[in-house]
């Protein structure tokens, strides 16, 4: 008789509403294995390891640990039955420290007192056996991105998880840091553990993973061993077909083929300046200045990618170049024509167009129709405009044709945007974005949480803009991504440019070292 | 010298209905739900203290009485944010004006209209033996009635808690990331809701107080804005039950210069002097708004399943 799996979830079926996240998805992951599960957002990756967490209760099927039927309803019961996981957005209580937020729930000496002394001690033990470092008396909210997220895996492994998820933990992280962390969850596996890796990243799944299962809308499409497949398959397999044109370039955007192969996505690059900043000096909401003496030139045409880890200065940089943060000092040209301490609506009305990176918070008012989140911006202009009034008519037909253009799913022109999915708003923005003709696009983070349909349709779209001559500036945590999308790359670290490289000539380490300070500028 | 002990002997009690409240209101808050009803629990527990003892002979059985109808408002407001997931401020505002017109309604039943208002005795000092010897401080802080050393007990036994004990460490986690505290397995739903009954009893205690200790009448509108009050105290705390002492001290403070003011016909309207808390956490709130920190859930409902909640 085999051994029975680590785990194993048989038809597992989850519903929201009307919508049907999972449909009868089976897992199973072995005992020390690496297990990846693959698939663009949406399609049902988290929501499968939610179930399996506690978070979501399931409408149907079952879940095995170590052979045994598990009934999990809460995390309390998935963490007593040995499964962790790290969440994308990380649950962490900012202002405790990392011994408090890793101790917090379990069994420290307690409950009416306060003894973290021991608990200190484990800590410390963990995170070398496994080379997890941290401090363990730091704030969490002071720490870097990579930091936090040893604190996520090693809140899971204080409380003796023998099944780790992980979900989507590189997105954030310096090419570096992936390597550390693909070293930790071997030293995991070794230990005995069995770790579940969610991801849309091909490469990813293949260099550390020992299977996969590849998922799409709500359904397993196929579980394989790392030996029998390469990323030509997987990216098959993840999008439903090859045939598409389109498909290959935006694969290679999602790491599974080389970058060379994305040299039509490079726009012809104009002579003529587009943006010139210089000095730029932007402080944030308490005052520090986060951007400070930032210098840059863009050509019409052109596509400029920042490539930084989160919290170096980019919401700052994307706000104060919109036209929606004051400068605190330095210039601005758009076309010749200086942009400092003009309104927001100058900078719109001149040709300046923003994709910012929270589009929930600051891309749309969720409760309003699509009809009115695009008169947004343009309420001025004389296409909606009738003797001082907006013309509702018109404003509505231009919101019939963007959803036709820009392929929005949604009922129709009266649909609430906060009533859409994320590609489907995203969507929305970038037809608010376009409906004046750019001169200068700012995306920041444009693709985050967006399947590979909605992906790739943002990277069409900026293409179209950059043959138009529209120069682009994509500032996103998605190393991947910039490298593959930019004729050039700058490095942004505390606020300043750490280093720039041409097209083709990137090295992802390079630019790694550079995003945390590591790096000799090569400006 | 006389004058400042006078003037600190007065302000202790004074303190005790922001204490009581306050706490209690910082006690909920750290869980994540914001009560906005402070001064309707406090006139309802005001009328319902001073009619219970006033029936029972007892200000024991008067001030237990008061916590339980209050805890039982507390229990309404946490079931309706909790379960129901209705917003917190509207429950809030609801529960203010029910309880305002339910201890109307009681005394006007038990009392109904009287030529000569009942009274009750007041609560007597009680001198805590040697440290009331001492001079001075033996006379500001330990020549009181129970309540206020219980309303003191009370706030260091809330701060023990928080900061402390490993319960306070998850409880206070609540408010500040409850996603969090509930994939670590902690009962979000619980801590709301006993933290808001115990905190909506201590303001209804904050009530019951006030006809006892003065004058042993209850009148209508002697809370007067005490409530409103105590939630500019919680955010001047910071939502920290030790520097609410601090907080309750400047407002019982500022309320008895008022009265002196008033009877010492300084010139300055009283008025004036009353709104002095009101400027001083308007002042606060510009200028040490870093410092006075709240809860970042503070007032937000959680729902597990919600995919919106970060």
């Amino acid at each position: 008789m085999t051994e029975s799996p680590r785990l194993e979830m048989r038809g597992i079926v989850k519903t929201f509403g009307p919508v049907t996240a999972l449909d009868a998805v089976d897992l199973v992951v072995g005992r020390n294995e690496v297990h990846g599960l693959l698939g663009g957002n949406g399609a049902g990756k988290t929501t499968l390891m939610n179930v399996l967490y506690g978070l979501y209760r399931p409408n149907a099927g079952e879940v095995l640990l170590d052979g045994q039927p598990a009934s999990i309803g809460s995390p309390k019961d998935a963490i007593a039955a040995g499964v962790g996981m790290v969440h994308q957005t990380f649950l962490q209580v900012d202002n405790y420290t990392v011994t408090e937020n890793i101790v917090l729930g379990t069994d420290v000496p307690g409950p009416l007192r306060l003894d973290l002394s021991e608990a200190k001690e484990r800590i410390r033990d963990l995170s070398e056996r496994f080379g997890l470092t941290v401090d363990p008396d730091a704030v969490v909210e002071e720490l870097p991105v990579g930091v936090r997220q040893r604190v996520e895996i090693l809140k899971a492994l204080y409380r003796g998880a023998k099944l780790l998820i992980l979900d989507e933990p590189t997105t954030n992280l310096t090419p570096q840091e992936v390597d550390d962390l693909f070293g930790s969850m071997r030293a995991m596996v070794d230990d005995g553990m069995s770790v579940v890796l969610i991801t849309h990243k091909i490469r990813e799944t293949l260099s550390v993973c020992d299977r996969m299962t590849v998922m799409r809308d709500g359904r397993r499409v196929e579980t394989i061993e790392r030996a029998d497949t390469d990323a030509e398959h997987l990216a098959e397999k993840m999008v439903g077909s090859t045939t598409d044109p389109g498909a290959a370039v935006d694969a290679a955007a999602l790491g599974a083929v080389d970058a060379d192969k994305v040299e039509e996505v490079l726009s012809s690059v104009g002579t003529t300046t587009a943006v010139a900043v210089r000095d730029l000096v932007v402080v944030n909401d308490q005052g520090h200045e986060l951007i400070q003496g930032f210098g840059l030139e863009l050509r019409e045409g052109e596509i400029v990618g920042i490539a930084g880890v989160a919290g170096n200065g980019q919401v700052e940089l994307a706000e104060a170049l919109a036209g929606v943060r004051p400068l605190r000092a330095g210039t601005v040209e758009v076309t010749g024509r200086s942009m400092g301490g003009l309104a927001t609506s100058a900078w719109l009305e001149h040709g300046v167009a923003y994709v910012p990176e929270d589009r929930h918070r600051d891309g749309i008012l969720p409760t309003a129709s699509i009809t009115e989140n695009l008169v947004l911006g343009s309420q001025r202009s004389d296409q909606v405009r009738r003797r001082g009034l907006i013309d509702w008519g018109a404003a509505k037909q231009r919101a019939v044709d963007a959803i036709a253009e820009f392929s929005v799913r949604a009922n129709g022109p009266g649909t609430l945007v906060g009533d859409l999915s994320g590609g489907n708003i995203q969507r929305v923005i970038l037809a608010r974005a376009f409906a004046r003709q750019p001169r200068m696009l700012i995306l920041h983070n444009p693709t985050r949480g967006l399947d590979i349909g909605s992906t790739r349709f943002v990277y069409q779209q900026v293409r179209k803009a950059t043959a138009a001559g529209c120069a682009v500036l994509l500032i996103s945590e998605d190393l991947d991504e910039v490298i593959a999308l930019s004729d050039r790359v700058i490095a942004l670290y505390q606020g300043s440019k750490a280093g720039e490289w041409q097209h083709g000539s990137v090295d992802a380490y390079a630019v790694g070292r550079s995003m945390t300070g590591l790096g000799e500028a090569r400006v | 010298m006389g004058e400042i002990t006078e003037f600190l002997t007065l302000m202790i009690p004074a303190m005790v209905p922001f204490l009581l409240a306050a706490q209690g209101t910082v006690l909920s808050g750290r869980a994540g739900v914001f009560n906005v009803s402070q001064e309707g629990l406090m006139v309802l527990g005001a009328a319902v203290g001073f009619l219970v003892s006033f029936k029972a002979g007892s200000n024991t059985v008067g001030m237990a009485a008061a916590f339980a109808i209050a805890g039982v408002f507390g229990l309404v407001l946490a079931y309706m944010t909790t379960q129901l997931r209705l917003d917190q401020f509207v429950v809030g505002l609801a529960l203010y004006f029910a309880a305002l017109g339910a201890a109307g309604l009681l005394y006007r039943e038990v009392i109904g209209i009287t030529m000569e208002p009942p009274l009750i005795p007041t609560l007597e000092d009680k001198p805590i033996p040697l440290l009331s010897d001492i001079p001075f401080l033996g006379e500001v802080l330990f020549d009181h009635d129970l309540v206020v050393y219980l309303a003191f007990a009370i706030s260091v036994a809330i701060w023990w808690f928080m900061y402390k004990t490993r319960s306070g460490l998850a409880f206070r986690s609540i408010g500040e990331n409850p996603k969090a505290a509930d994939s670590l397995g902690i009962n979000v739903t619980w801590a709301r809701t006993w933290s808001t009954v115990v905190g909506s009893g201590l303001v209804g205690m904050a009530g019951a107080y006030l006809p006892m200790v003065y004058t042993g009448l209850y009148t209508e509108g002697m809370v007067a804005g005490r409530g409103w009050l105590v939630i500019a105290l919680a955010f001047l705390g910071g939502w920290r039950p030790h520097l609410v002492i601090a907080g309750a001290a400047f407002f019982a403070g500022m309320e008895v210069l008022a009265l002196r003011a008033q009877v010492a016909g300084i010139g300055i309207p009283h008025q004036f002097v009353l709104m002095l808390p009101y400027v001083a956490t308007l002042l606060v709130m510009v200028f040490a708004f870093r410092w006075a920190r709240q809860p970042s859930f503070l007032g937000r409902n959680y729902d597990r399943e919600s995919r919106l909640v970060g």
